[in-house]
């Protein structure tokens, strides 16, 4: 082991460029040198590098994804809301004409109640107006009577005999059972 | 001893084999040092990453994320599970022309290196070829007859070959051109105007063949793995 690698006492002269087996074993070294940057810089610094890159990436384009989904959401929430809109503006000119239609078809019973109601007590009014003038014209007719024949009592005491009296007594009441028969 | 000579550091005798620890070998392990350091920190910073990235983390981010969008776009998603082994490739040969900057001679500058890494995305692409269209790949090595396999088997092996010497072949042109201004002119002059030099040579250049050699590796993969190609 001592003696299996050990430098040597001359070292020969340089060279620009030689075709023998110190080329060769210097294309070996040179290769074993590349490969071992390439896995050392591969492993330390270009994979983790584009690896944390494309993580980014990743994370971005989810985060742009997510972006996307929520417009798109937010956007069918305004549709939905539009469309809630729209249909509230219907069904308010719905409710509207639903009221005045009824408000209509209210008053149009209302007054027809009030045109039956006043008609009945015009009616009312009528049949009354009509009972006191029969009530009227009978006092009347009985006040005329019974003054008729305070008159007619004191003409009498006053100007006919008793005889006369008697005599006009009679013939009345002979007339007034004419009349009652008549009747 | 020549300028542009790669020097050796050390020579170890392992089990009586002797190995040249190369200027190549000990500068690639400083960038790997740099590199891991900041991968460690990173790792540790990654705990207190925000979610609105600023400063460091936007660089690291950007860095990560521009070099993953590219490895997709070219070999598309299917096969974007290996941009790690090319993020290394692409922050190695970066940072190795970048280093020539304080003064490391570039690692990509010696051969050794540039087809380590040609052959690693050779055998990359022949696994992948393999394993995406099995069959159809290795039928491409007797296409359009037998008789073409071994015309087929060289243009196969010359791609790691011609990747690694384009590489190889652009970094030292950089290397020779500043080692020769440096040697050939005077002192006064190797102030100032040498950053322009460094510039060109070393962030643009460097930058530039960076990018053909990855996004050529890239393709190769492609296309020995892709059906549709």
């Amino acid at each position: 082991m001592h003696n299996l690698i050990f430098l040597a006492q001359t070292v020969p002269e340089g060279r620009v460029f030689g075709l023998d087996s110190q080329t060769l074993i210097s294309i070996g070294i040179q290769l074993f040198n590349a490969i071992l940057l390439a896995v050392v810089l591969g492993y330390l610094l270009y994979k983790p590098v584009k690896e944390f890159m494309q993580n980014r990436t990743n994370r971005i384009q989810s985060q742009l994804d997510d972006a996307e989904a929520t417009m798109e959401k937010a956007n069918q929430l305004i549709a939905q809301y539009n469309a809630k809109l729209k249909d509230i503006e219907k069904e308010r000119a719905e409710i509207l004409n639903a009221a005045r239609w009824d408000a209509s078809e209210n008053s149009k019973v209302i007054i027809e109640e009030a045109k039956r109601e006043a008609e009945a007590i015009i009616k009312r009014a009528r049949e009354r107006v009509a009972a006191d003038q029969q009530r009227l014209k009978e006092e009347t007719r009985r006040h005329i009577i019974e003054l008729a024949a305070l008159i007619a009592e004191k003409y009498i005491t006053a100007n006919i005999g008793e005889q006369e009296q008697n005599q006009i007594f009679e013939e009345t009441l002979a007339q007034m059972e004419e009349i009652r028969w008549q009747n | 001893m020549n300028l542009l000579d790669i020097r050796n550091r050390w020579v170890i005798q392992i089990a009586g084999v002797e190995v040249w620890i190369t200027e190549t070998i000990v500068n690639t392990w400083i960038i790997m040092a740099v590199l891991i350091g900041l991968a460690v920190i990173v790792r540790f910073k990654l705990r207190k990453f925000k979610e609105v990235p600023t400063g460091f983390q936007n660089i690291i981010e950007a860095a990560v994320e521009i070099f993953d969008n590219f490895v997709v776009g070219t070999v598309g998603k299917k096969l974007s599970y290996i941009a790690p082994w090319f993020f290394a490739v692409f922050a190695f040969i970066l940072l190795s022309a970048l280093s020539s900057i304080v003064g490391l001679r570039a690692p990509t500058a010696d051969w050794a290196t540039t087809f380590a890494l040609a052959l690693a995305s050779f055998v990359i692409m022949f696994v992948l070829g393999v394993k995406y269209r099995k069959g159809a790949y290795l039928k491409g090595f007797v296409d359009p007859h037998w008789i073409f396999f071994p015309m087929n088997l060289i243009g196969e092996l010359a791609k790691p070959v011609a990747l690694s010497f384009r590489l190889f072949g652009n970094m030292l042109s950089g290397t020779i051109i500043l080692t020769l201004y440096y040697a050939l002119t005077p002192k006064f002059v190797q102030f100032g105007i040498p950053a322009f030099l460094h510039a060109f040579f070393d962030v643009v250049f460097g930058g530039l063949q960076t990018y053909i050699f990855v996004i050529i590796s890239l393709m190769y993969v492609r296309i020995a793995a892709d059906d549709n190609w």
